[in-house]
């Protein structure tokens, strides 16, 4: 048995490290298959050919295609995407910078999510109200069809526009330097407030649905009726013996839905202005700062492949039985 | 099921509100179409260079108007969703179909329309304004052609006309005076469009306001609403395409082909992407097509999935192998075997899709990589109206609403034939 979980463990991370070795190739191809190169930003018509000539050398582009590819992946798999365009900085470095506050901020909405869901699913069903049911059920379906982008504009419309209860973008107030530590986590904590219901709302409202209708299910099954046949406090059943048994479709769910987290922190970074990953991604693909896409749209990827095989370990963790499931 | 209001009476009952609202453009619109077969009999080059999208498409959507009461009252024995209850989401999709096949005779504004920036930009709905127009010179004799464009650009609508004139508010004494934001336009009575002497001035109603170059927002949301729809329904008949067929070769063949389905399918849910879609858009530039076929070719992996377990369970059931030995090529052991039996499932996950791609196409046109500003898209509609937040939220609220409206109508349908086909989940 357990040969056959570290066997089955490594074959999973080996077909992840053969998923991102694809992403990058694909990456390679379509960049290379775009029209115009990186040298149109420094070639123009006034210099002579010989000129435009050493740049393409500088840039290797005279190369076969195949040495190309060969040093590209080699490359980005030691760490070294090149030198941005923009920031004049190391892709590392910038994507990096960026990177740490999607993690923070994808983090803290994830489990945010998770608990919101659980707590309203578990609420929903001690109560035992047809009504309430149906009720927070078509709420949530509600919830789930608002785009973010419409929601956060809303959120800004309501909250900072007529109210002025909140800021309307970035992370940091004026006065954000002068400020003790403490003070300075609440100054970025208050900031947060609208995107992190704009990034959550969707989320929760997903969860609390799959939540929901797996313990449905479970709640129908006959072990259930068992325990409630031999007397056993409802809160009991409910906590040790349905809430177990129903998050496991969940965190199947999870791996997936932290692919959605990262493209969700894309679009509420853009309307609320916030120093993250998806606003440096967005901001480099329409400046065309190549090597930095590059380093944002790996980075994304190879996050959302650790999360994946991180949820395949967790799975194992609560249920051996699921060993199977892992390499369908 | 038996009382209550259904389907069909819905559908009669919004074209009978198009038929009394929007008489007159629906003749016009005949008028338009009858004048253009009698050039065409006269003048065959001339009438062929007319043939515009926008002429063809308002005429198939005359037509079409007038054929869907009979042809769905001959036919409502056959079609038995007709006769399904009526709830909100039904109701709201029958109502984006309307938009979809009829948007000319909705809405008879060209949505790309504006003039008289000062007196139009920004007006918050239900708000209405005066409206002058120019006599156009009028020569002895035109020809037919000449009186066929002009009649067309009466009807039609061209997105810009010099000859209308805005104004907030009109004084007409011996001459006829108009304001515009303060600046007041002296002008001869005569040159304007007149009846029994006196010049006619219309009252021109924005049901939901103007954005900031003056377009009337009612029309462009009725636009919108078309392109919207129209990405959609595309990226999902390419992922419908992509999904059926890799899922039956994956299927029906198993084995090596099986496996190697299997990881691409596994190599595209890995990717991220909403980054590799705005990656190869802002590649290759964004256009209508492009969009729908990113879209298409990132939504199929579900489908492969559904499709491939379900041949696979199929492949073992007695009517398969019988159609098998009796010969059936292998599109007609697809179309004629499969397809029947796993439509219902299929047709849950294409609604799904459906308002992802729908919601997909916003974030794009949001982020500014979606179908630009010549086809105003709901997402690039709320894109523009961010920057005005202060002052018009009628162009945030409204495409708002319609993209909610959709996802909630979408979500909530697929929800429902989930429900009517997974009975485990049946209280």
């Amino acid at each position: 048995m357990k040969s056959d979980i570290v066997k089955t463990l490594l074959t999973r991370l080996l077909s992840s490290i053969l998923t991102l070795l694809l992403l990058v190739s694909f990456l390679f191809i379509i960049i290379r298959l775009s029209p115009g190169d990186p040298t149109d930003k420094y070639i123009s018509a006034k210099l002579g050919s010989e000129l435009s000539e050493r740049i393409a050398e500088k840039f290797s582009l005279n190369q076969p295609v195949t040495d190309q590819y060969l040093s590209f992946v080699a490359n980005v798999f030691r760490g070294d995407m090149g030198v941005s365009y923009n920031y004049r900085l190391p892709v590392f470095e910038v994507v990096w910078e960026y990177f740490s506050f999607t993690l923070v901020f994808a983090s803290i909405s994830f489990i945010f999510q998770m608990s919101l869901s659980i707590w309203l699913a578990l609420w929903v069903i001690k109560k035992r109200n047809k009504w309430l049911d149906n009720i927070v059920t078509n709420t949530s379906l509600f919830v789930y069809s608002i785009p973010a982008f419409v929601l956060g504009v809303t959120l800004i419309y309501i909250f900072s526009v007529h109210l002025d209860l909140f800021p309307i973008s970035g992370l940091k107030s004026l006065d954000h330097d002068g400020l003790s530590f403490f003070s300075q986590i609440l100054d970025q904590l208050y900031h947060l407030i609208l995107p992190l219901i704009t990034l959550s709302a969707g989320g929760v409202a997903l969860f609390y649905k799959y939540i929901k209708e797996s313990m449905d299910e479970i709640e129908n099954q006959t072990f259930i009726l068992n325990l409630r046949a031999s007397g056993l406090d409802e809160d009991i059943i409910l906590r040790k013996h349905i809430l177990p048994n129903a998050i496991r479709p969940l965190i199947s769910v999870a791996g997936v839905e932290l692919g959605i987290i990262l493209g969700g922190t894309l679009i509420t970074e853009v309307i609320f202005s916030l120093p993250g990953m998806g606003r440096l991604a967005i901001d480099s693909i329409l400046s065309r700062d190549y090597p930095l896409v590059i380093g944002c749209v790996f980075t994304a990827g190879a996050v959302m492949i650790l999360a994946s095989f991180l949820a395949d370990l967790v799975k194992l963790k609560i249920d051996k039985r699921m060993i199977k499931g892992i390499l369908n | 099921m038996k009382s209550g209001i259904k389907i069909i009476h819905w559908i009669v009952f919004l074209w009978l509100c198009l038929v009394i609202l929007r008489f007159e453009v629906v003749i016009d619109y005949l008028s338009l179409i009858f004048s253009y077969f009698g050039l065409l009999n006269h003048d065959a080059s001339s009438a062929l260079a007319f043939l515009n999208f926008s002429f063809v498409d308002a005429s198939l959507s005359v037509i079409l108007f007038l054929l869907i009461i009979p042809t769905l009252i001959i036919f409502r024995n056959k079609l038995q969703f007709l006769a399904t209850r009526i709830n909100f989401s039904f109701a709201f999709i029958i109502v984006l179909g309307f938009v979809f096949l009829f948007a000319p005779i909705i809405s008879n504004e060209n949505p790309d329309f504006s003039k008289n920036l000062s007196v139009t930009k920004l007006l918050s709905p239900f708000s209405s304004i005066k409206q002058l127009e120019l006599k156009s010179e009028r020569g002895k004799k035109l020809a037919d052609e000449e009186l066929f464009r002009k009649k067309s650009e009466e009807i039609m609508k061209p997105s810009f006309n010099d000859n209308i004139i805005f104004a907030d508010s009109v004084r007409v004494s011996e001459k006829v005076t108009y304001y515009q934001k303060n600046e007041a336009y002296e002008i001869d009575g005569e040159s304007l469009i007149n009846k029994a002497g006196m010049p006619v001035i219309k009252e021109k109603f924005f049901l939901l306001g103007t954005d900031e170059y003056g377009r009337d927002l009612f029309a462009r949301l009725i636009y919108g609403t078309r392109i919207s729809l129209t990405v959609g329904i595309g990226a999902v008949v390419l992922s419908f395409i992509i999904g059926i067929i890799l899922g039956f070769i994956a299927g029906y063949s198993g084995g090596i082909i099986d496996i190697l389905l299997n990881r691409f399918t596994e190599i595209f849910l890995a990717f991220p992407v909403i980054y590799l879609v705005v990656l190869i858009l802002a590649l290759f530039g964004s256009s209508i097509f492009s969009i729908i076929f990113v879209l298409g070719i990132s939504g199929w992996m579900s489908l492969f999935k559904l499709v491939k377990s379900e041949v696979i369970s199929i492949k073992q059931k007695d009517f398969f192998s019988t159609a098998e030995l009796v010969g059936l090529n292998k599109s007609q052991l697809l179309f004629r075997e499969i397809l029947p039996v796993i439509i219902a499932p299929v047709l849950v996950n294409l609604v799904f899709l459906f308002s992802n791609v729908v919601l997909a196409e916003a974030a794009l046109s949001y982020l500014g990589l979606g179908t630009g500003n010549t086809y105003p898209s709901w997402g690039s509609m709320i894109s523009s109206g961010q920057e005005y937040i202060t002052k018009a939220w009628w162009l945030i609220a409204f495409p708002g609403l319609g993209l909610i409206l959709t996802l909630f109508a979408f979500n909530s349908s697929g929800r429902m034939l989930g429900l009517v086909l997974n009975p485990r989940l049946k209280k």
